[in-house]
């Protein structure tokens, strides 16, 4: 069976969030496409290298919670490749605590960097989205953000913000041309399963192990899964969603969103 | 080898031909003859009839590891108007062929430890209809309940279940006069027109080429109809 094909060929994206776990399958599949990526994260590292190295992208570093440097950041990603026709908003900052004992300052970091971070992405790259024609906006959000996840308020009201931003943004920029849709993954192989072992005192594997025999299809997601996920949405074939809310989940909810 | 149900014409014709571009060997069921490897002619709606097509299928052309469940009927009519007879009907031919597909192909699925199932509902389950869609609407909303459940239910088993559900989309079930051809109406939509049959051919492929973690789930190509 040939590959698939998503017309990606000569695209642009900025993939924020990129240094790892779900950010690097996304920048590498969407290279693979023949997508030009912009390599965003926090700061610049071995991780960041290893990943422009893997996709020949260009290296996109800022602190999306910073409004300025989120401009400066697409300023200078456009200069290098033009206008991003594809925006993957997947940064992340979660941490648990009980809700009560949560630290206010670091519940806000939450929202800040995952909410806001994301409003601030796309206010920056709209105006050359629009002066293309069109582009894809690609949110992930989170099974928290629909479910909700005790001890995760603040990360799962970051991400059901997501989701109404989503919601909302893509009846607001649908008549442009500009496609927002949202992908809400369930629990994935990534590093952050390592922050969710830390808040059950449970190792690593045993939280893996939890995981897998809590989803109904016996194991957790993989990040090519999602990947895969992003390169539809942003691809020919996914011109008919707007506004949608995808739960590539493993079947632990089958709701809407 | 994959089963298409409703393959003669619309969405389902759109979806057999697609999934032969890349490489699939397609029987398409249909009360009409469909373009397709082999055309099973039957109604889905009996369930004897379509085990047996099925059985054909896999005899000919092999075991059955994909089920795309696009048959349908529609028609606009006022709930009052609506006989017992139109009700079944539409219940038969959506909910039961629906059922019918899958209790002839689940077991070789099972059998294998592999399958893939994308069942097309409508965006009218999600939002209800117009006038006059309340058994549509209905039918529609039963193959929504029956795709997240077996979707749950086979998701251990490797055999994989989703649901595509389409807005208003170009295909003959809608008359020329449709309302959900109306341009007033299309102007409503966030995408301001209909939706395009290999759109949603290209969703149910990207199910059953790509989306391995989704399980249960229904996702909607619908131009905004519904958010």
């Amino acid at each position: 069976m040939p590959a698939p094909v998503h017309g990606l060929e000569g695209k642009t994206a900025l993939v924020t969030g990129a240094a790892q776990g779900l950010g690097r399958a996304i920048a590498e599949r969407l290279a693979r496409e023949g997508v030009r990526v912009a390599v965003n994260d926090l700061e610049a590292s071995e991780r960041t290298d290893e990943v422009i190295a893997a996709t020949g992208g260009i290296e996109a570093i800022a602190d999306v919670s910073n409004p300025e440097a989120v401009e400066a950041m697409v300023q200078a990603a456009e200069r290098e490749l033009g206008s991003i026709d594809i925006l993957v908003a997947n940064h992340a900052y979660m941490t648990m605590s009980p809700f009560v004992e949560h630290d206010p300052a670091d519940w806000w970091r939450n929202v800040d960097v995952n909410l806001s971070g994301t409003h601030f992405l796309i206010r920056a790259a709209l105006p050359g989205m629009r002066a293309g024609g069109g582009g894809r906006i690609v949110i992930i959000a989170s099974e928290f953000g629909v479910v909700g996840w005790e001890n995760a308020t603040a990360y799962s009201a970051s991400k059901a913000g997501l989701i109404s931003l989503t919601k909302t943004l893509g009846r607001e920029l649908g008549p442009e041309g500009i496609l927002v849709n949202a992908i809400a993954p369930g629990i994935m192989d990534t590093p952050q399963l390592d922050v969710d072992a830390a808040d059950a005192g449970v190792s690593p594997e045993e939280i893996r192990r939890r995981y897998a025999s809590e989803s109904p299809i016996g194991r957790i997601g993989r990040p090519e899964e999602i990947a895969a996920t992003v390169a539809f949405l942003a691809g020919d074939g996914s011109g008919a969603f707007v506004g949608q809310i995808l739960q590539p989940n493993g079947g632990t909810t089958r709701s809407l969103g | 080898m994959a089963i298409v149900t409703g393959a003669a014409s619309g969405i389902g014709a759109v979806v057999g031909a697609r999934l032969a571009e890349r490489g699939w060997r397609v029987a398409g069921m249909d009360l009409r003859h469909s373009d397709s490897d082999l055309s099973l002619q039957v109604d889905v709606a009996d369930r004897d009839a379509v085990r047996a097509a099925a059985e054909r299928a896999s005899t000919d052309l092999g075991p059955v590891s994909l089920l795309v469940t696009a048959a349908g009927v529609y028609e606009i009519v006022p709930v009052a108007e609506i006989s017992a007879e139109r009700w079944r009907r539409m219940l038969s031919v959506h909910l039961g062929g629906v059922a019918n597909a899958c209790w002839a192909v689940v077991p070789g699925m099972l059998a294998s430890g592999a399958g893939t199932i994308v069942t097309i509902s409508s965006e009218l389950a999600l939002a209800g209809g117009g006038p006059g869609d309340a058994h549509y609407a209905a039918a529609k909303g039963a193959i929504l309940g029956f795709t997240r459940s077996l979707g749950g239910e086979l998701a251990p088993t490797g055999v994989r279940v989703n649901g595509v559900a389409p807005g208003p989309t170009d295909t003959p079930l809608l008359d020329a006069d449709s309302p959900w051809r109306d341009p007033d109406y299309l102007k409503t939509l966030p995408l301001g027109r209909m939706v395009r049959p290999e759109e949603v051919a290209d969703t149910v492929l990207f199910l059953v080429e790509e989306g391995t973690y989704f399980a249960g789930q229904t996702i909607s190509p619908n131009a905004g109809a519904v958010i």
